[in-house]
């Protein structure tokens, strides 16, 4: 004979857990029902807010409130930051004074924007180089991850965080050998993460003397032009009156943080709205599908339900089994479908970020905190359709008569 | 003696398509504490309604049921719950166990309702077990029980609470010769030891016979 157990065990919920395992075949396939709607909450979720928090991340070390690029490259230059996608256009410098001169305005910098050509001699192919202005920038220095002790010079390069190069090594471009003076950490934000950044007089005399080198076609570029301005404002600075200002010369367009993220995030809607859709489609189908099977499982325990009243069960004691059984089923349910949606992303994050990328959508991964709180979330999701779906059917078995319960089926 | 039961004028009405089906027509009973009774009746005479509405599983249609001096079906759904479960031990014509609890679980089972009686609930259970000699299934499941021995097991579980009062319909239904004689001794030695009020139906006038009264119903009356 077996060892009895002499602790009191017996409780609603053992009484809930054991009703569950009475059916398994029923109980399973219920459980991957639930685990396909929380993988799918929870996966979504999970894609969404590592899109989000990776814009928010790059951006917040992007440091500049403002953005003032030439007229009819505003797409581009999103492009350029959210996927490091090499752009190239140009303005005059004169903009420079002028934003300088406005009041709120507290920092101000330039950037200039190259693309090397693939495949020529003496070039690193279509790599993405940007010019920058170390004595007034507030963008790139100050996110230096690793770097070579001493001053930054004009030879040096800084290279964003997926650049497969490492800090001391040198590059060339256009005949120019270049010392990899700093690496970026990873910032999910393109440009960061993909551009070499070089002084911007190096960047000037670079394309200088691209038109010594034979067979290369030469960097069209005159000294004196810059791609972008990023512009920092005093704190307390009215954003909308500085942008509205600069916009009012007609050969420039203003971008604000605000703008890329509001951009991003209709994009990532749009991909994700038949996703969205589906799971919310799901959500409902799932918490119909139970409360119908509940409805049918009330019915076959009916006099069982009948007995526990007899002996001392009250209404909302055989409300909570149900609603127990419920919440065990689809928390089970729901941890199941995070578990599976974790191996699925992790076995396809190149795809997942490759193709995310090409729709100018940074990405970087949530981190474990975040995993988790959004793993609860989709399981909080399963249970609260499981109690949705439990309520009517636990309602309606909890107000059965005892003696018509007890006698059904007699 | 004190009154264990006092039932005044119980009416039971049904309503089935426009059409009064009366189960108790004014039925009047007074039991005292420690009573071992029967009441004896043909199929839809009335007794297991009767039982019902005194276990406060029915509500009548009038009439009042007092057990211990509590009007029963003034109390809340609570006070309603509490009465079944301290002070009532019911045992119904079936077998009426959970299938997927052990029998020691199943006799236990009316105590996680219980507000306060959570001592040696598995050791009681395992003497009333053993009492009805299934001290060697306790860990078995109904499903390897027999159907005598699974009405034993459901006898057992209304023990476990002592309560002040057995409402036993055709408790010894599915038990044979032996078995019955055991489980009505069993009850014989409760009545006497723990001074506890058995109120049985049945149609078994050999049953009804090792009481100490019988009472016979019919057509929803009480008849001495």
């Amino acid at each position: 004979m077996k060892e009895r157990k002499t602790s009191n065990k017996l409780s609603l919920i053992f009484l809930a857990f054991q009703n569950l395992m009475r059916r398994t075949f029923r109980t399973s396939a219920l459980l991957i029902a639930i685990a396909i709607v929380s993988g799918a909450v929870f996966s979504t979720s999970t894609l969404m807010w590592g899109v989000n928090d990776s814009l928010k991340k790059g951006l917040s070390k992007f440091g500049a409130d403002l953005l003032v690029v030439p007229k009819g490259s505003m797409i581009s230059m999103k492009s350029a930051l959210l996927s490091g996608e090499p752009s190239v256009f140009y303005m005059e410098r004169d903009i420079l004074r002028t934003i300088a001169s406005l009041k709120g305005v507290k920092k101000i910098s330039p950037q200039l924007f190259l693309t090397s050509i693939d495949g020529e001699c003496c070039v690193i192919g279509n790599a993405f180089i940007i010019g920058f202005d170390p004595t007034s920038d507030f963008t790139v220095l100050p996110w230096i991850e690793e770097k070579i002790e001493g001053p930054f010079q004009i030879s040096d390069a800084i290279i964003g965080g997926l650049n497969t190069q490492n800090v001391g090594d040198t590059i060339v471009f256009y005949g120019q050998t270049l010392r990899v003076y700093g690496k970026l950490g990873r910032t999910g934000v393109g440009l960061y993460d993909n551009a070499i950044f070089i002084d911007i007089e190096h960047a000037y005399s670079m394309a200088e003397k691209s038109y010594t080198i034979p067979n290369v076609a030469p960097l069209k570029l005159v000294r004196g032009h810059i791609s972008a301005v990023l512009i920092q404002l005093e704190v307390g600075a009215k954003l909308p009156y500085i942008s509205f200002t600069i916009s009012k010369d007609p050969n420039v367009k203003v971008i604000t943080a605000g703008n890329i993220i509001t951009s991003v995030r209709q994009n990532l809607v749009a991909l994700f709205s038949s996703t969205i859709v589906l799971s919310i489609v799901l959500i409902i189908a799932n918490a119909l599908m139970i409360s119908a099977i509940f409805s049918t499982i009330i019915n076959e325990r009916r006099r069982e339900l009948g007995l526990l009243r007899a002996i001392g069960a009250r209404k909302s004691s055989i409300f909570r089994l149900i609603l127990y059984e419920a919440a065990l089923l689809t928390s089970i349910g729901g941890l199941s479908g995070v578990i599976v949606g974790i191996i699925i992303m992790r076995v396809y994050q190149r795809t997942i970020i490759f193709n995310l990328k090409a729709l100018n959508m940074p990405y970087i991964w949530p981190s474990v905190t975040d995993i988790v709180m959004l793993a609860l979330g989709a399981i909080a999701v399963s249970v609260l359709v499981g109690v949705a779906g439990t309520f009517y059917p636990a309602l309606r078995g909890s107000k059965m008569h005892p003696y018509d319960a007890i006698r059904a089926g007699e | 003696m004190d009154s264990m039961l006092v039932i005044k004028d119980i009416w039971k009405i049904y309503d089935i398509g426009g059409e009064k089906l009366e189960a108790l027509r004014s039925v009047n009973l007074e039991i005292e504490k420690g009573s071992f009774i029967s009441i004896v009746g043909h199929s839809g005479s009335g007794k297991t309604t009767l039982l019902s509405v005194i276990g406060g599983l029915t509500e009548p249609t009038r009439g009042n049921v007092s057990i211990e001096g509590t009007d029963v079906w003034s109390l809340n759904d609570a006070g309603l719950s509490a009465l079944r479960n301290e002070k009532i031990g019911f045992i119904f014509q079936f077998a009426s166990l959970i299938p997927t609890l052990r029998v020691v679980d199943n006799v236990a089972l009316p105590v996680i309702f219980h507000k306060d009686n959570h001592g040696d609930v598995y050791g009681r259970a395992e003497k009333i077990l053993s009492a009805l000699g299934l001290s060697k299934k306790l860990n078995s499941f109904p499903s390897e029980l027999s159907g005598g021995q699974q009405r034993r097991v459901a006898i057992a579980r209304a023990f476990i609470n002592k309560p002040a009062i057995i409402l036993a319909d055709e408790p010894t239904g599915d038990l044979d010769a032996q078995s019955e004689s055991e489980v009505m001794d069993f009850f014989s030695e409760i009545n006497e030891k723990e001074q506890t009020t058995f109120l049985l139906v049945t149609h078994n006038m050999d049953l009804a016979g090792m009481t100490d009264r019988i009472y016979h119903m019919r057509d929803g009356a009480l008849l001495d």
